[in-house]
């Protein structure tokens, strides 16, 4: 069994970013983990990889509300990158606005990337779940 | 000759008689004549001596006949009037008086005719009888009987139609007094005593209508005329006329009824109505209507048109409505129309034209209802503006509860996942590194619901208490507390704002809208330069408006606009940045009736405009 090179965490809640590198760690699923306060941050950090043609992280921990660019801003410009493979990408938020469903159910039909949308708090479960789809794709 | 046959000598005398004279013997020959026989019945020179009379007169009536036969057996003086045709076939009327003619030995020997010309007595005699039957007719069929009074031999004299009018036998006798009290007791009799008695006195006729009871009970209204007769300047009667109108006085009441009625019901109508003729001039108004233009008396309005009454712009438009009705006689139902009077009222009507047609089968004008709905509208109008505010605060509160929802869960998400890693964590290190953010999450979410919690205050404190309050001194006032947080930026602060300026707020919230602008001035100034942050108003309508300007790092407002006073969201990489003052200040402004506009340049600055209601 291989392991997921790169995960990224974007939130601004540095006891999420906590949880989660937790848990992965936990699970030792993958050699990277990079985290990001805003979208901003991690959108520049995705381009230079892609720049510098060093890995993209495959799988994605995306929070919505978050300063300067938010999770929606961060995946309108993230989906227009040329990226061929096919990034998971777990939207994890604790808002039950039926806009974010929405806008959700619109980014899917719109990326040949995998979005999923999940609610606050992930359990340890959810994320070896998702970890172990990636790995075995 | 016959026997006796008086001399020449007398021959000559009954020639020369003043009048038609002929002497006739036993066999009706003429026998003498006088010359004015002769012209009288036109004979010429026709010689008629020795002529039967009966042959000279070819239509002598048997009359006539029997007349001069019985003469000649001694009866005498008999007279009798004969129609005579001369020879320009004009008819002529004549008396003739016969007597028989005696010798000296009183033998009757014939006849003496003398014959007088009577046309003129007897065609008037003839005219005054058919004028008699004439106006015996004319009274009958008009119902209009005569009356005389001689007042030498105190008669009084009715036609058959005065006596059938006052319910009286034919052979019933009037008398002055009796013919008085037919009339009723009251106003009537007393009129018509009055006005016989100034007849008499001053000679004045009269003409009433007055109430009498008839002799058979019935109570009818008449027309009673009269005036005095006078012969040679001397008083001698009354004459007069009587008429019956008590199907026309009763007709009369019926259609006065009606209109009253009418009137009334047009007058009570809580609806303007009115009638225009073919020209659009009104021609009635009711009460409503006057109300509407706001006279007392409908003869301002009457005879105006639309164009006298009301704006040119609504006068045309009606006009053209008016023509279309007439023209198609077609109604117009329930129209909604906007009226202006000259004095710039403007009122919203439910109008309704309706043509009225003439015998012709054209519109002769046209019956206008109009009822008054600016009421109504205006309920509507603010009703709707009630829907709009308050679908404008249930969304406000469904955002609410959202935001409400996502603060809470993040924070119980939070504590869920910690006090799971808690449970199997045996690194005692990293169980107090858990302990220590489970206490962080605690204390932000005190501080989220102390948030909400003034957020909630804000928005649920219905009575506002505003009072006016001069900005330039509140603005110092913050400045001067500010004065430590401001020394440290070197920011410097240029109160525009005039001194008598006033606004209608609540003076707390003054305070934390002018703290909350003055510390993101600074906050967000622009490191390069000393932050200068301006504070100035202005006059809208109804609004008072404060400016805050800074010379900061201003914000992209394409791309964070809709959310610059959304809860919790941050724009710059700021540590101060916490998300919640923006978001307060903006429900306070609301709160008061305001709003708050934003323009902004990244790198330049940025400018708020806050609008203060001054409205209570």
């Amino acid at each position: 069994m291989t392991k997921i090179s790169t995960v990224s965490i974007i939130d601004d809640d540095p006891i999420t970013i906590f949880g989660i590198t937790k848990m992965l760690n936990a699970l030792d699923c993958c050699d990277h983990i990079e985290t990001y306060m805003n979208g901003e941050q991690a959108i520049r950090a995705i381009r230079d990889q892609i720049k510098s043609q060093e890995d993209i992280p495959e799988v994605i921990f995306l929070d919505i509300n978050m300063p300067i660019m938010d999770g929606w801003q961060f995946l309108e410009e993230f989906i227009a990158l040329k990226i061929s493979q096919t990034i998971r990408i777990n939207i994890v938020t604790s808002s039950i606005d039926p806009v974010d469903r929405q806008n959700w159910e619109d980014f899917k039909n719109r990326t040949h990337h995998q979005i999923e949308f999940m609610n606050k708090p992930m359990t340890r479960d959810e994320v070896a779940l998702i970890t172990e789809a990636v790995k075995q794709s | 000759m016959l026997q006796g046959t008086p001399t020449t000598a007398a021959n000559y005398l009954i020639k020369q008689l003043p009048k038609a004279t002929a002497f006739i013997n036993t066999k009706f020959e003429v026998v003498y004549v006088s010359d004015r026989w002769i012209t009288d019945f036109d004979f010429g020179k026709r010689n008629v001596l020795g002529k039967s009379i009966f042959d000279l007169f070819d239509t002598v009536s048997d009359d006539l006949k029997d007349l001069l036969e019985s003469c000649l057996i001694g009866s005498g003086g008999d007279s009798g009037v004969e129609r005579f045709t001369d020879r320009s076939q004009k008819e002529r009327w004549f008396e003739w008086t016969n007597i028989p003619w005696f010798d000296d030995r009183e033998n009757i020997i014939g006849i003496i005719i003398q014959a007088e010309e009577v046309t003129q007595r007897v065609l008037q005699a003839e005219k005054l009888r058919k004028l008699e039957l004439l106006l015996q007719n004319k009274s009958e069929v008009a119902g209009i009987g005569s009356w005389e009074y001689d007042t030498f031999r105190q008669t009084l004299h009715w036609c058959p139609t005065i006596k059938k009018i006052k319910g009286v036998a034919d052979d019933y006798i009037p008398t002055a007094e009796s013919a008085i009290e037919f009339y009723k007791e009251g106003f009537s009799r007393n009129t018509i005593a009055m006005a016989v008695e100034n007849a008499k006195k001053n000679g004045t006729p009269w003409h009433e209508k007055l109430e009498m009871t008839t002799a058979d009970g019935r109570d009818i209204w008449v027309i009673a005329a009269g005036k005095p007769l006078y012969r040679d300047g001397k008083y001698i009667g009354l004459l007069g006329t009587l008429q019956e109108i008590t199907d026309h006085v009763n007709s009369e009441n019926k259609i006065k009824e009606s209109e009253s009625l009418l009137r009334t019901v047009i007058d009570n109508l809580p609806l303007n109505l009115y009638i225009k003729d073919i020209d659009s001039r009104k021609t009635l108004v009711n009460r409503s209507e006057c109300e509407y233009l706001g006279v007392s008396d409908p003869n301002e309005i009457l005879g105006k048109s639309d164009h006298e009454l009301y704006d040119k712009e609504v006068a045309d438009i009606s006009r053209q409505e008016d023509l279309a009705v007439m023209r198609s006689l077609t109604p117009i139902y329930g129209k909604e129309t906007l009226n202006v009077t000259p004095n710039g009222n403007a009122t919203t009507f439910l109008t309704s034209k309706i043509p009225l047609i003439g015998n012709d089968g054209r519109a002769t004008g046209l019956m206008g209802i109009s009822l008054d709905i600016s009421n109504l509208k205006k309920q509507e109008s603010e009703l709707r503006n009630l829907i709009n505010v308050t679908s404008l605060q249930n969304k406000k509160l469904v955002n609410f509860a959202h935001i409400v929802s996502h603060n809470l869960r993040s924070h119980t998400a939070n504590f869920s996942m910690l006090l799971d890693f808690l449970k199997d964590e045996k690194d005692e290190a990293e169980k107090d590194n858990i302990l220590r953010m489970l206490i962080a999450a605690s204390n932000n979410l005190l501080e989220t619901l102390e948030n909400l919690n003034e957020v909630v205050s804000i928005n649920t404190n219905v009575n506002l208490d505003k009072k006016p309050v001069k900005l330039y001194e509140k603005a110092n006032t913050i400045v001067d507390s500010l004065s430590g947080f401001l020394k440290d930026s070197d920011a410097k602060i240029q109160n525009l704002i005039s001194p008598d300026q006033k606004v209608k707020v609540v003076p707390a919230y003054l305070d934390s809208i002018l703290m909350n602008f003055i510390t993101n001035a600074v906050k967000y100034r622009d490191p390069s330069r000393i932050p200068v942050i301006t504070l100035s108003t202005e006059k809208t309508n109804n609004f008072t408006v404060l400016s805050i300007s800074d010379n900061g790092l201003g914000i992209d407002l394409k791309r964070y606009g809709e959310k610059l006073f959304g809860m919790y969201k941050t724009f710059h990489e700021n540590d101060e940045a916490r998300g919640i003052g923006l978001y307060i200040t903006k429900n306070q402004v609301e709160a008061m009736g305001g709003f708050i506009t934003t323009s902004s340049e990244v790198g330049k600055g940025t400018t708020f405009k806050i609008h203060f209601n001054d409205k209570d």
